[in-house]
């Protein structure tokens, strides 16, 4: 096959082209060193942490007091409703 | 078995009265000595560059940054040199190779020691492309291309042909095939890597590499024949 032929043969001709030289090395390291910057910021903020404290704390004791209040209203509800019936 | 020229042999033993064959045998013999002591000598060499590599590694993951800055150095062409087949615009290939170097140090923990670290870097350099490739492909960006130029390419042996041209060529007409097509053929005819290698590189099964290139292959006949331009025989 003609097509599958030439194509191989493009390939290896391709392949002695010489790649483009590239220095990178400064800006990786610029990149990362802004990166390290970044979240140490992140870890000084002391405000941020406090909030995020807060919240772990604050979810579960909402959920603990729903299900605090769901469990007592119940023989609230029941005694209140006895006490109806003998003032009736 | 090598066979050495008589006056090479004969050079060796001047005067003696051995026979023709067991001279050969002799040299032979003293080749391969010399061989295999280039052999130890460049295993040496290859073990002690290994050994600084990995020292290097560890050097870096500690934050010493003069270290990773070796590294990138030593692998740079490298990896440029693999890049080059995902874009050919230079501002994207520049910008790939750093997002290659940036993605390893990020994932260095990872890296086990156990095969040499550009092999390792050649993985990402693979899924940095790819990635590339799809991104381009959700964007519908393809480069632009006709199968007439493929047609008018000269009818003299390809060997004649600038490999600039040729990788250029070849570049946008795997462009219009899909991502993974377009990454098997890349791996295995412009990268020139063998089932295992592209196995490695991709993290595919070798079976997967084999079925896909085979799939490839059928989708780019389909595309030449679609333009009404296949089988020219």
């Amino acid at each position: 096959m003609k097509n599958e032929s030439l194509f191989e043969a493009l390939s290896a001709r391709a392949r002695s082209e010489p790649p483009p030289s590239v220095d990178v090395a400064g800006r990786v390291i610029a990149i990362l060193n802004a990166e390290q910057n970044r979240v140490e910021r992140m870890t000084e903020k002391p405000l941020l942490w406090l909030a995020a404290a807060s919240s772990a704390f604050a979810v579960p004791a909402v959920i603990v007091a729903i299900m605090v209040y769901n469990a007592s209203t119940g023989p609230l509800y029941e005694i209140s409703q006895a006490i109806a019936w003998v003032v009736q | 078995m090598l066979s050495y020229p008589s006056h090479m042999v004969l050079s060796i033993l001047p005067g003696r009265t051995v026979s023709l064959r067991a001279e050969q045998l002799l040299v032979e013999l003293v080749y391969s000595l010399m061989d295999s002591e280039f052999v130890a000598e460049d295993r040496q060499k290859t073990n002690a560059s290994l050994a600084a590599e990995h020292r290097d590694v560890r050097l870096s993951l500690q934050g010493d940054s003069d270290a990773y800055t070796r590294l990138i150095k030593q692998h740079q062409s490298h990896v440029s040199r693999m890049l080059w087949r995902f874009s050919r615009d230079r501002l994207v290939h520049e910008e790939l190779v750093q997002d290659v170097f940036v993605e390893a140090y990020l994932s260095l923990n990872s890296y086990r020691e156990k095969a040499p670290f550009g092999h390792w870097l050649s993985r990402i350099a693979t899924r940095v492309g790819y990635r590339y490739w799809k991104q381009l492909a959700r964007r519908g960006e393809t480069e632009s291309f006709s199968l007439a130029e493929w047609d008018e390419l000269p009818g003299k042996s390809p060997d004649q042909m600038d490999p600039g041209r040729a990788a250029d060529l070849l570049h946008r007409l795997l462009g219009q095939l899909r991502p993974r097509d377009r990454l098997i053929l890349t791996l295995r005819y412009l990268e020139g890597c063998d089932v295992a290698e592209t196995a490695r590189r991709t993290g595919w099964t070798k079976s997967m590499v084999k079925i896909q290139s085979m799939r490839a292959r059928k989708r780019l006949e389909k595309l030449f024949a679609q333009a009404g331009k296949g089988l020219r025989e």
